[in-house]
């Protein structure tokens, strides 16, 4: 098993933050915001020494929900202080924002970190659109074309123009190009039937990042081998991470009481405004694609937040959805997930919310001294991802 | 839009069609022939295009002595004498585009701007042929067949198109001895490319943008062989702004209808 380490940044200074959108930001203290950014970006140095394999930094607005709206900024202060790790941008939110730009910075970091950029490139969340002021129907479609757009900038040998649907440009020749040729590796999202076709189609690694349960997980993972199978290609198990939230303690009742915490606190303090946003977004456009694969998807969300309040935290912890408990347990959590899914990668969140600094770099270092070397060995097989069907 | 008219050149009578207000464009056809389609229609809004019917296609007869791609430059060469009188600029589609770098090469002075759609010539000796099969063939023609414009030629028309391509050049699918001459053309040039053609490898513009002096490479996205009924907008857009303002096309012009432009 391969693991990305993912820290959303969040501002957790402020007690409630309302429903309002955008989040009111009189609530934010510089001081308290210099600290939290010191103490953040040392977290992430601080997982290429427990033995995380990528590094992650990802794209949100307007909101304490997370403190990196460019997510390069920190991948640049993370490529420069680590010397293995994959600097995984996960990512920057293509259809919102100029792609060639992306081309360029993801480009500076390939070439900063020595090779080490593992390229992102996601949709968002819906209210993300509103931040940016974006059409939220037109994301699909900015997707694919800014992809298009991306690729063409990293690998034309020669200067080139596009004249595109939302994108045009007359000549483009980036300085620096990437490293690694003829791109680095992609992580995109797999999680609607659109981005996974896309996914499948750039060949990218699988982002499966909200798992509402084992079958809805599984059945994500095998339209993306099928996809990619229509694509012409076989994606292994280093082609497919899973998401998951994280905590480790000597005991599960501390774990428990941790990461219980950390999501009230995310859910109901960072995630107040952005919902509104997303609300928004998400009955009044077209964000999540045609009207069936829209009340699909909504339907799945509006799931995964009643099955917050209808199933217990102990009860979501048994159907596999989160790391969390001793070492051991974890150890059994990572292995089921594994051998449930099949895939080869699992990306964690530790800093769920308000969890504390030291409880987060205590995970980290169970993580390092018994989870990972018992861990290891799953997925390693380069062979086609398995699934349990 | 556009009316047939007989030009009388020194080698013989061919047939073309004219249409449109503003400075002269000629349009070398494809192997499909003459083809008004939306592209072209939206793209006479803004100039005057001339569309000569080579010799042998759409029905008509063959002239002597044209029979390979330097002679054929040479008749539009003297197409453009009798009828605009001054160098014009210059469209070339697949085999039009091949057509027009034969033309900028060996008559300079007739071209004033050079645009090749899709150009065929040029294809690189390690890279696939084209498709045969018409299934294939038609996704690597049409992104969106459903805007071509009804077919109003018979087979036979049709098949004799496709064969007058090897009349005027054989077999050959990379121009060796064009290609060694392409540093010769001296006119502004853009070479277009759809993101989704079948027919021409990138392989090949990357190849002209490199070796045509003064050229500009522009990927015209999720058109395919026929970027003029796929993407009819962006492609008149394109040839009209590159046309009218030439090297500073390159400039962002904003927009002109008050709304502020985003800046993405």
């Amino acid at each position: 098993m391969k693991y990305s380490y993912t820290h959303h940044m969040p501002y957790t200074g402020i007690d409630r933050s309302g429903q309002d959108w955008p989040v009111p930001n009189k609530q934010f203290d510089a001081q308290k915001g210099v600290e939290m950014f010191n103490r953040y970006v040392e977290d992430k140095i601080y997982a290429e020494q427990t033995g995380f394999d990528w590094i992650g930094c990802n794209e949100h607005h307007m909101s304490p929900y997370g403190l990196m709206p460019n997510p390069n900024l920190v991948g640049a202060v993370v490529a420069n202080r680590t010397k293995r790790a994959g600097i995984l941008q996960s990512g920057n939110i293509v259809p919102i924002v100029n792609p060639i730009r992306v081309a360029e910075e993801y480009a500076m970091l390939d070439v900063m970190s020595g090779g080490r950029l593992v390229a992102g490139f996601m949709r968002g969340i819906p209210h993300e659109y509103v931040a940016y002021n974006v059409s939220p129907d037109e994301s699909y479609d900015r997707m694919e074309e800014a992809m298009a757009l991306i690729k063409k900038a990293w690998s034309e040998p020669e200067p080139f123009g596009w004249e595109g649907e939302f994108y045009q440009y007359r000549a483009v020749s980036i300085w620096p190009k990437p490293v690694q040729l003829p791109f680095p590796p992609m992580v995109m999202s797999a999680t609607s039937e659109r981005s996974t076709r896309l996914a499948a189609k750039h060949r990218a690694i699988a982002g499966i990042l909200a798992l509402l349960d084992m079958d809805d997980g599984r059945a994500n993972i095998n339209r993306f081998k099928d996809y990619s199978r229509e694509e012409g290609w076989e994606p292994t198990n280093d082609h497919v991470m899973v998401g998951v939230n994280c905590c480790i303690a000597p005991t599960y009742d501390e774990a428990k009481k941790i990461l219980e915490g950390g999501q009230e606190y995310f859910f109901g303090v960072l995630g107040g405004g952005i919902r509104t946003a997303q609300q928004l977004v998400v009955q009044k456009t077209r964000y999540y694609g045609s009207p069936e694969e829209s009340a699909k998807l909504r339907n799945k969300f509006v799931n995964m937040r009643s099955g917050m309040k209808t199933r217990s935290f102990d009860e979501r912890v048994e159907m596999g959805l989160m790391i969390c408990g001793t070492p051991e347990m974890a150890v059994e959590q990572v292995t089921r997930l594994h051998t449930e899914l099949g895939m080869g990668r699992l990306g964690l969140t530790i800093k769920v919310g308000n969890v504390l600094d030291e409880h987060v770099t205590r995970t980290q270092d169970y993580l390092r001294d018994i989870v990972f070397p018992a861990t290891r060995h799953l997925g390693e097989s380069a062979g086609p991802a398995q699934a349990a069907e | 839009m556009f009316k047939e008219k007989t030009a009388m050149l020194g080698k013989g009578e061919i047939k073309y069609f004219v249409g449109g207000t503003g400075r002269p464009l000629i349009h070398l056809h494809g192997a499909g022939g003459v083809r008004p389609n939306a592209g072209l229609e939206a793209l006479a809004e803004n100039v005057t295009i001339y569309m000569p019917v080579l010799p042998g296609f759409d029905g008509t007869a063959e002239i002597a002595g044209i029979d390979s791609m330097e002679t054929l430059a040479d008749l539009v060469a003297d197409f453009i004498d009798k009828e605009i009188g001054e160098a014009a600029d210059v469209l070339g589609l697949s085999f039009g585009g091949w057509l027009a770098a034969w033309l900028a090469v060996r008559h300079p002075s007739k071209v004033g701007q050079l645009c090749m759609e899709n150009p065929a010539g040029f294809r690189p000796k390690d890279a696939p042929a084209p498709s045969t099969d018409p299934e294939t063939r038609m996704k690597q023609m049409y992104a969106y067949p459903e805007r071509l414009p009804k077919e109003t030629k018979s087979d036979k028309v049709i098949a004799k198109n496709l064969s007058m391509l090897g009349h005027y050049h054989g077999d050959t699918s990379f121009d060796e001895k064009l290609a060694s001459q392409l540093g010769k053309i001296e006119c502004l040039t853009m070479i277009m490319h759809g993101t989704r053609d079948g027919r021409v490898p990138e392989e090949a513009v990357q190849f002209l943008k490199r070796d045509i002096p003064r050229s500009h490479l522009i990927y015209v996205y999720d058109a395919a062989h026929s970027m003029e009924t796929d993407q009819p907008a962006r492609f008149a857009h394109l040839v009209a702004d590159f046309m009218e303002r030439a090297e500073a096309f390159l400039v962002n012009q904003g927009t002109t209808s008050g709304r502020p432009q985003q800046v993405l």
